[in-house]
């Protein structure tokens, strides 16, 4: 077979999964790219007028500033509770591969449930929670009024921990057990071999998780959404939130899109970022 | 001749499939497809006026035609949106039902909904605009023309109460001024029950802030929330039954409007302000609560806030008469009265007003004397396309008083300052 046939044929092959990118993913990019070049009317050209104005809105640099800050919070916290419960369901444990299900099944429920769900448990007047607290005759909490963004972090970490744990899980198990063997007999302890053996050997799935978590975080929209609006005030309005209201609330598509870019930039720059500090980091 | 190998096959079919997908994406649709949408009349509606009324007059019009009804129903906020999209992309439903008056003025500026005079000029048995109350018409109208039909008419402002509780505490009569609204509260505050519920929807701070006469806007003017003293006067009042006096719960923030109807429900608040729509869910859910509405607060003066959805004809739709004929139906005497029996839902028709059933019924009477004190709504607002936005900036500013405990001065003043930069 000729050079030419081979390149064809490897064409005729990748050609679907091109146009599936092309048209679903790129083409859409690049409509939003020009989009955003344009006024809120679709017709006024006004060059990076909208990005420049992204620096200058409040609303939008708040927004970033509680996206990172949720971001931030739900990977830390996310991590480690992962890893936790990966440490802990890794262990010969009687019913182990119950609670790993278990532990799965916020991951699999759908995000409006969920939203709904702790927006139920959560309510200070209606809520169970209070409720419960009241019967164990604990003070009621206001989370959602007094520290909506930390309970936002909470509800995420809570949704994400079971996927987390899978991944750690995968890790743990490619891990050999001979390692473990060869500390403890030179004498090495629970806590030594978990950071001597464990956290090291387990960098790429952190990285993993770190780079995933990082991009749901910062595209995060239907949980505040749905628990508090993107209130109180707007102590929840994360970036993506604030980009659905410029858009669907005060008609603004021009500049929405823009928004949406230097969101994509941002996520594309912390990703690469990421993986040049992991790549050191396994080297 | 070429020849035909298994790979070259392979090659040849997938080369197909792919074209074949290609052609068929980005094909128009086809005579059939095309016909089976023509054939499709498409509503979107809020969720929580789907009643059986509507329900009759709608599945008949189907029938009538020959037509496929596709009501869809949303909460207002997922309409908003979903009808903005539509409004974007041009694939637009037959007939939406509008939010609230001006909602409507403000997409028909904008080239989105069709000015329906022309369709009610030509149809003088459906007695538009003479036989509707004036403040559901010309809040819907802007320089001549009138861009939605009003569906409902009702007033945010009315006093729910419990009876039971207010008798409990001594008061046989449902307070009617600010200073009897507050010595009930507190008399009727005790272990898990809260003598009133707020809103965190700020829509419902209306009635508050118009009985001490403020405006919310003057478009014309760039002002808002004004005049300064009136607003601070009633945020503050609002601010201090939570934080202060300790009769109201602190609202949380949510999509929801419903909160204070909820806690009424579970008996764990005794008053709340609020409109027609939550006397059904009151009824139905807690049939053990003996329920007064009572006409609006007096504050500076008596007043409440104008509310009630209408129907708009998106200018897209595929045959505005069609929309048309099915605005009327639905918007008839008979259905009206019938979706006011059903749901106690009032209405905006004056022949409605007049009827004997909705004459004798106390919980009816209240809500017309309570139009009858409906603040103005500022309509150059809604033509000015930014509605939405100082809305959305209103939300923020009224949950960081109400909610986060922000000074109520110094959060109006930042308020003025944002929604004039807006507009």
């Amino acid at each position: 077979m000729t050079r030419r046939r081979q390149a064809l044929t490897a064409w005729l092959f990748l050609t679907p999964a091109v146009l599936f990118f092309a048209l679903l993913f790129f083409l859409p990019i690049g409509n939003q790219l020009l989009t955003g070049l344009y006024d809120s009317d679709g017709v006024s050209f006004v060059g990076l007028g909208n990005f420049s104005r992204a620096f200058g809105d409040p609303e939008v640099l708040h927004s970033f500033l509680i996206t990172l800050a949720y971001a931030a919070g739900t990977l830390v916290v996310g991590t480690a509770v992962g890893l936790g419960l990966a440490v802990i369901l890794n262990q010969a444990l009687p019913g182990r591969t119950l609670f790993r299900s278990v532990l799965l099944i916020p991951y699999l429920t759908s995000v409006s449930i969920v939203g709904l769900l702790w927006r139920n448990i959560l309510d200070p007047q209606v809520g169970i929670l209070n409720r419960l607290l009241e019967a164990i005759g604990l003070p009621g909490q206001t989370w959602l009024s007094t520290h909506p963004l930390a309970t936002i972090v909470g509800i995420t970490v809570w949704s994400g921990a079971g996927y987390t744990m899978v991944l750690f899980l995968a890790g743990l198990q490619g891990i050999p057990s001979l390692y473990y063997e060869a500390a403890r007999i030179d004498g090495a302890g629970p806590w030594r071999r978990f950071f001597a053996i464990t956290i090291p050997l387990l960098a790429p799935t952190t990285l993993f998780v770190s780079i995933i978590g990082l991009i749901s975080t910062l595209q995060q929209f239907a949980l505040p959404y749905i628990v508090t609006g993107g209130g109180p005030g707007n102590a929840t309005s994360l970036y993506a939130h604030r980009l659905f209201i410029v858009a669907f609330n005060d008609n603004d598509f021009g500049y929405a899109s823009a928004l949406s870019v230097l969101l994509l930039l941002v996520v594309l720059v912390l990703s690469l970022a990421q993986l040049r500090i992991g790549d050191r980091a396994n080297a | 001749m070429p020849s035909f190998n298994r790979r070259s096959f392979l090659q040849l079919g997938l080369g197909a499939t792919v074209l074949g997908a290609v052609g068929t994406a980005c094909s128009p649709a086809t005579p059939a497809a095309k016909k089976q949408d023509a054939r499709t009349f498409t509503i979107y509606w809020n969720a929580g006026h789907g009643y059986q009324a509507y329900k009759e007059v709608i599945d008949q019009f189907g029938k009538d035609h020959d037509l496929q009804m596709n009501w869809q129903k949303f909460q207002w906020p997922d309409l908003t949106t979903k009808l903005t999209a539509d409004f974007r992309s041009g694939n637009v439903p037959d007939l939406v039902e509008e939010v609230s008056a001006g909602t409507g003025t403000q997409y028909g500026l904008a080239g989105n909904v069709l000015a329906l005079d022309d369709f009610a000029a030509g149809d003088k048995e459906f007695g538009f605009p003479g036989d509707y109350l004036d403040q559901a018409v010309v809040a819907r109208q802007y320089e001549g023309k009138t861009y939605s039909i009003p569906l409902h008419l009702t007033a945010n402002g009315l006093l729910f109460y419990n009876k039971g509780m207010l008798s409990a505490a001594g008061f046989d009569k449902p307070p009617t001024n600010w200073e009897e609204f507050l010595e009930i509260a507190k008399a009727t505050t005790k272990d898990k029950v809260s003598g009133c519920a707020l809103n965190s929807d700020p829509s419902y701070a209306a009635p508050y802030y118009n009985q001490q006469s403020v405006d919310f806007s003057n478009a014309g003017a760039k002002q808002f929330m004004m005049p300064a003293d009136g607003a601070l006067k009633a945020l503050q009042w609002m601010q201090d039954l939570i934080f202060t006096h300790k009769v109201s719960p602190a609202p949380v923030a949510t999509t929801d409007y419903s909160g204070p109807q909820k806690l009424f429900s579970a008996k764990r608040a005794a008053m709340f302000v609020s409109g027609p729509w939550d006397i059904g869910p009151i009824r139905q859910g807690s049939p053990d609560i003996d329920l007064g509405v009572a006409v609006p607060l007096t504050g500076a003066v008596q007043s409440a806030a104008m509310a009630g959805s209408g129907l708009m004809i998106p200018a897209k739709a595929k045959d505005p008469k069609l929309s048309w004929e099915l605005i009327t139906k639905l918007a008839a005497v008979k259905v009206e009265l019938a979706a006011t029996k059903e749901a106690g839902m009032s209405m905006p028709r004056k022949s409605w007003a007049a009827d004997p059933a909705v004459a004798a019924d106390p919980s009816l009477a209240t809500i017309a004397k309570s139009l009858a004190v409906v603040a103005k709504q500022d309509i150059a607002l809604s033509a000015s396309g930014k509605a939405a936005q100082i809305n959305e900036l209103w939300k923020k500013a009224y949950q960081q008083m109400i909610i986060q405990h922000a000074p109520v001065e110094q959060t109006l003043a930042d308020f003025r300052k944002q929604a004039g930069a807006a507009l």
